[in-house]
C-alpha cells in the first residue's frame, strides 16, 4: 500500500521541491521563495483560481443531481437511447465533444447575441461529468436490492419517501465517490474548457497550461505546490476535526 | 413507480439531448463535407472523408493505441484493485486515504505529466541516483519512449480506476468473506471466487474509464513519447490543428467512437451483464 | 421560473456592463512587457482583459466562429490571408494608426497591409551545447549519428519539412509533390536518431543538458541562452524559415476604435522597445531599434546580421490540397 501511495504522490512531491529553486529552470541552483511572490502577484492566476473552482463546484452539484436521479431512473425503467447516449459521451474523443459543444453554442447564441463565458463552460462540465456520475452510481446501484423499495412501497410508504429513506441512504457512497470523480474531471479538465470558454472564463488548467507549454515553469510548479500541500492539510484537518 | 423515475430521467434527457446528442449531430454533418480553405467546413457533401478511413496507415495507429490504452487500464486495475479493497477495510479512516488517493489530481494534468518528466529523464532523480550510487555509467533512456507514455497514461487515470471500485467494493459484505474463510478457504481462494466476481460490475466501470481516456489521450504520448508514436488521439487532434481537416477529423472520431462502443457492447454483452 | 433566472444569468455574463471601457487582448504568452499592459490601462482609462494562447490554432479555434468577444489577437503571418478570406477580420483605418510610419519597410508585405500590422518576428535555426566540436552549422548535422538521442525537432510539421526541404536545397513552401516526398524520406531517415519531437519544451532540456542540439525558433532559443551560457545559436547554411506575428482586429468587435488605439500604441517606439527589451524577441519597429538595450540589439540570434538573412526565407499560406499532402507524410512520420 506505501508504494502505490508513494507512486502517486513522490512525483508530486519532487515538482513541488523545485518550486523552491530560485533558477527558472530544472537545475538546482539554491532555496527561494521568488516563484511563490511571483504566483502571489499574479491576478490573471487568482482569477483564474476562482473560475475553476466556482466552475467545478456548480458543475459537480448539478451533474451530481441530475446522474444521480438519471442513474436511479433508469435502473429499471430500461432508455436504450440514454443510457447509450452516455456511453458514446464517455467514449467520445474530448476535442470532438469541444468542437461539438462550441458549434452548438455558436450556432445558438448567433440568435440570442450572447458570448462564451462561464455559463458556457458549467454547461458543458455538467454534461461530460453527468455520464461519470451516472456510470458509478449505477454500478452501485446495480449491487442493490429492488425488493427492499417495494417493501417500503407495500408498507405504504410514497414512491418519494422510498427513493428518499431507503435507496438514497444505500447510494450515498456511491454518490460521493460520482461527486468526487465529477469535480476532479471538472477541476482538471483542459481540452473541452479551452474550446468553449469566453473573454471572462479563463481556468487553471488553461493558465497553466499557457505557462507550462513553454517548458517546466517554476510558477507553475509553487501552484501545484499550493493546491497539493493545501488540499492535503485540508484533508487531514478535517479527519481529525471529525475524530475529535 | 414509472411516473416518479420518468420524471428523474428528465433533465438528464434534456442535457443528453441539447448538448450531446445535438452537438453529435452537427459533428455527423461535418463529416460529410469538404474542408474549407482554412479549417472549418465548407464545398459540397462527399463521403469520400469515410472512404478515406480504409487506410492501411490508420489502421496500423488505430492498434497501436489499443495496445498502449489496454495496458495502461491492466495497469490501473492492478493498482486500483488493492488500493481500493484496502481502503474500503479501512473503517473510519476511509474517507482520509480516499482523499489523498484523488489529491495528485487536483492539479493540472499537464503538471502531473510534466512530474514525471522530472523522474525520468536523462538528468532526472531516478537517472541521478542510479548514476551517483554507481549502478550506471550512462543515463538509462527512461523519458520518450511507449514505456513512459503507459507510465503517464496510468498515473493519469488511476482515479477513475480506484473510484468505482471502491465503491463497489465499500458495499461488498464482509459476511461473506467470513463464511468462505469458515467453509475452508483460504485468502486467496476467497478473493478469487467471492470477492472479484462480486466486484465485477465495478472492474468493467474501472476498465471503460480508464481505457477510453487512454485511447483518445494525445498530451501524454506527446509529452512523454515524445511525439514519436502517434496514437489515434494525436491524429485526431491534428485533424483539427495543424492538418486544419474538420470534416476528415470528425469521419475519424465517429469511426473511432463506432470501434469503442461495438467493442464495449461486445464486453458487456458476453458478460450478460444489462447496460443499454 | 428556473429557466427564466438561467436566461437572466445567460443575459448578464454576455454583456456585464461596467463604466470604465473595456478592451480583450489575445496574444502569444510572453509577448508583452510587464508594464505594457497596466500602462495603457492608466492613460487612457481602459481595463484591458489580457489572456494568452500557445499556438495560432489554439486562437483559431476560439475566433473561428466570429463571436469570441475578443478585439484584438495575433496570428503568424501566413495565417492572415485566410482570416482575411474567412471574413474574420476588420480592415485597419491607417487614418487612425499614425504609428505606422515606425514600421520597418521589410516586414510591410503586400498580403497584411490594410489588415494586420506587423509586430514581432522570429527565425527558426540550430540551438546547440558548446560542448560540441565542431559546432553545428547546417539543418545536415542534426542528422549526424554521433549526436544519436541527444538530437531533437520541432514538433510541427511546417518546421520539419522546411529543415528537409532546405537541406535537399528546395524550396521550404515548395509544392512539388516529389520534392515534399524526398523530404520526408529525409525525416524518415532522421527519426532513430533524434530524442523526441519538442516544442518549446527542450529549452529546459539543453540548459539541463538533456539536449546537444535542437530544432528551435530564436525567440525561445534566446531565453534557454540567457540562462545557460554553454548554449548557442546558429542559423543553418542551408537557409532557415521566418516567421512574423501580426496584431489585427477582429471583425466582430465592438470597440474598433479602442482597437486602433491600442495597436497604435503597441506601434509607439518606446512601448516596442520596451517589449523587445523584457521579453527578448525581435520588433518589426524600425525607429525602436535604436532605442533598444545593447543586449537586444547585438544580438546575433534575435537581429541575425544582413548576410544571415539573405538566407532566409518567409513560410507562405499552403494550398489545401499541399496541406492534405504534407499532413498524410507526416502522419506517416510520426507513425514510422
Amino acid at each position: 500500500m506505501i508504494g502505490i501511495y508513494a507512486f502517486l504522490h513522490v512525483p508530486l512531491l519532487i515538482l513541488c521541491g523545485f518550486s523552491f529553486n530560485s533558477s527558472k529552470f530544472t537545475v538546482w541552483e539554491g532555496f527561494s521563495v521568488v516563484w511563490y511572490e511571483a504566483m502571489w502577484n499574479d491576478g490573471a492566476l487568482a482569477e483564474a483560481a476562482w473560475n475553476s473552482l466556482v466552475i467545478a463546484v456548480a458543475s459537480t452539484a448539478v451533474a451530481t443531481a441530475v446522474g444521480t436521479l438519471g442513474a436511479y431512473g433508469l435502473w429499471k425503467k430500461n432508455a436504450k437511447l440514454l443510457s447509450g447516449s452516455m456511453y458514446l459521451s464517455l467514449v467520445t474523443p474530448e476535442i470532438i465533444t469541444g468542437i461539438a459543444m462550441l458549434a452548438t453554442f455558436q450556432w445558438a447564441f448567433r440568435y440570442l447575441h450572447l458570448q462564451l463565458g462561464m455559463t458556457t463552460v458549467i454547461l458543458a462540465h455538467v454534461t461530460f461529468s453527468m455520464a461519470y456520475v451516472l456510470l458509478v452510481v449505477m454500478a452501485r446501484l446495480r449491487t442493490a436490492d429492488p425488493a427492499l423499495e417495494e417493501a417500503a412501497l407495500d408498507l405504504g410508504a410514497t414512491e418519494w419517501q422510498a427513493f428518499r429513506l431507503v435507496t438514497l441512504p444505500m447510494l450515498k457512497p456511491g454518490i460521493a465517490a460520482a461527486a468526487l470523480l465529477a469535480f476532479t474531471v471538472s477541476f482538471d479538465d483542459y481540452v473541452i474548457t479551452a474550446l468553449v470558454a469566453g473573454v471572462d472564463s479563463e481556468t487553471l488548467p488553461m493558465v497553466l497550461y499557457a505557462m507550462a507549454r513553454r517548458g517546466a515553469n517554476p510558477v507553475v510548479s509553487a501552484i501545484s505546490t499550493v493546491i497539493f500541500v493545501g488540499l492535503g492539510l485540508l484533508i487531514v484537518v478535517s479527519e481529525r476535526l471529525q475524530k475529535a | 413507480m414509472r411516473r416518479l423515475r420518468a420524471l428523474f430521467l428528465l433533465p438528464a434527457w434534456a442535457f443528453t439531448l441539447l448538448l450531446f446528442l445535438a452537438p453529435m449531430g452537427i459533428i455527423v454533418v461535418y463529416s460529410l463535407r469538404t474542408k474549407g480553405v482554412y479549417g472549418g467546413v465548407g464545398g459540397p457533401w462527399t463521403i469520400e472523408n469515410y472512404v478515406r478511413l480504409f487506410d492501411p496507415l490508420y489502421g496500423v495507429i488505430l492498434l497501436r493505441s489499443f495496445v498502449m490504452a489496454g495496458a495502461a487500464t491492466v495497469g490501473c486495475l492492478v493498482l486500483a484493485f488493492p488500493l481500493a479493497l484496502y481502503i474500503s477495510r479501512s473503517g473510519t479512516r476511509k474517507t482520509l486515504l480516499l482523499n489523498l488517493v484523488m489529491l495528485p489530481f487536483w492539479t493540472s494534468f499537464l503538471v502531473r505529466t510534466y512530474a514525471w518528466m522530472f523522474l525520468l529523464r536523462d538528468t532526472g532523480l531516478i537517472n541521478s541516483v542510479l548514476l551517483g550510487m554507481g549502478v550506471i555509467s550512462e543515463p538509462l533512456p527512461l523519458l520518450y519512449n511507449d514505456g513512459a507514455v503507459v507510465v503517464g497514461l496510468i498515473y493519469g487515470y488511476l482515479p477513475f480506476a480506484v473510484l468505482p471500485l471502491y465503491s463497489n467494493l465499500e458495499r461488498l459484505d464482509r459476511a461473506l468473506l467470513e463464511a468462505a474463510a469458515d467453509l475452508g478457504a483460504k485468502p486467496w481462494e476467497a478473493m478469487l471466487h467471492v470477492v472479484l466476481p462480486l466486484t465485477a460490475p465495478g472492474m468493467r466501470a474501472a476498465g471503460v474509464l480508464v481505457f477510453i481516456p487512454s485511447l483518445g489521450a494525445y498530451l501524454t504520448p506527446d509529452l512523454l513519447g515524445g511525439g514519436k508514436s502517434m496514437m489515434i488521439g494525436n491524429l485526431v487532434q491534428n485533424q483539427f490543428t495543424s492538418a486544419r481537416d474538420w470534416p476528415f477529423g470528425s469521419a475519424l472520431s465517429l469511426a473511432l467512437m463506432a470501434v469503442v462502443m461495438l467493442l464495449l457492447w461486445a464486453l458487456l454483452r458476453r458478460d450478460g451483464e444489462e447496460v443499454f | 421560473m428556473r429557466r427564466r433566472a438561467f436566461a437572466a444569468s445567460m443575459v448578464g455574463l454576455g454583456c456585464g456592463r461596467s463604466k470604465q471601457p473595456k478592451l480583450n487582448v489575445f496574444n502569444w504568452s510572453g509577448y508583452v512587457a510587464p508594464e505594457t499592459v497596466p500602462n495603457f490601462e492608466k492613460e487612457f482609462g481602459v481595463k484591458v482583459r489580457y489572456s494568452i494562447y500557445e499556438s495560432n490554432e489554439e486562437m483559431l479555434a476560439r475566433v473561428f466562429s466570429g463571436n469570441s468577444g475578443w478585439d484584438v489577437v495575433f496570428p503568424g503571418h501566413y495565417i492572415v490571408p485566410p482570416m482575411r478570406e474567412q471574413g474574420l477580420l476588420a480592415a485597419l483605418d491607417r487614418g487612425k494608426l499614425p504609428n505606422l510610419k515606425h514600421l520597418d519597410p521589410a516586414f510591410v508585405r503586400p498580403e497584411l497591409t490594410d489588415f494586420a500590422v506587423p509586430y514581432m518576428w522570429n527565425a527558426t535555426g540550430i540551438l546547440f551545447n558548446k560542448k560540441l566540436q565542431p559546432p553545428p552549422e547546417s539543418w545536415a548535422d542534426l542528422w549526424s549519428p554521433r549526436l544519436r538521442g541527444k538530437i531533437t525537432m520541432l514538433d510541427d510539421p511546417a518546421e520539419v519539412f522546411a529543415a528537409a526541404l532546405r537541406k535537399l536545397g528546395f524550396s521550404l513552401n515548395s509544392r512539388n509533390p516529389e520534392e515534399l516526398r524526398a523530404a520526408q524520406r529525409e525525416a524518415l531517415r532522421q527519426k532513430p536518431l533524434l530524442r523526441a519531437y519538442l516544442n518549446s519544451e527542450v529549452r529546459d532540456q539543453a540548459v539541463a543538458g538533456d539536449v546537444m542540439a535542437a530544432q528551435l525558433w530564436s525567440t525561445t532559443a534566446q531565453q534557454a541562452i540567457d540562462a545557460a551560457r554553454h548554449l548557442g545559436f546558429v542559423y543553418p547554411r542551408e537557409g532557415f524559415p521566418l516567421n512574423l506575428d501580426c496584431a489585427v482586429i477582429l471583425r466582430e468587435s465592438p470597440r474598433q476604435d479602442l482597437a486602433h488605439v491600442w495597436i497604435n500604441y503597441l506601434l509607439r517606439p518606446e512601448v516596442s522597445a520596451r517589449i523587445a527589451d523584457s521579453t527578448r524577441t525581435a520588433t518589426a519597429n524600425l525607429a525602436a531599434v535604436p532605442l533598444l538595450g545593447a543586449e537586444t540589439r547585438n544580438n546575433p540570434t534575435l537581429y541575425p546580421s544582413a548576410e544571415v538573412m539573405a538566407r532566409a526565407e518567409w513560410f507562405e499560406t499552403m494550398t489545401p490540397e499541399v496541406q492534405r499532402l504534407r499532413d498524410r507524410l507526416w502522419t506517416e512520420i510520426k507513425s514510422a
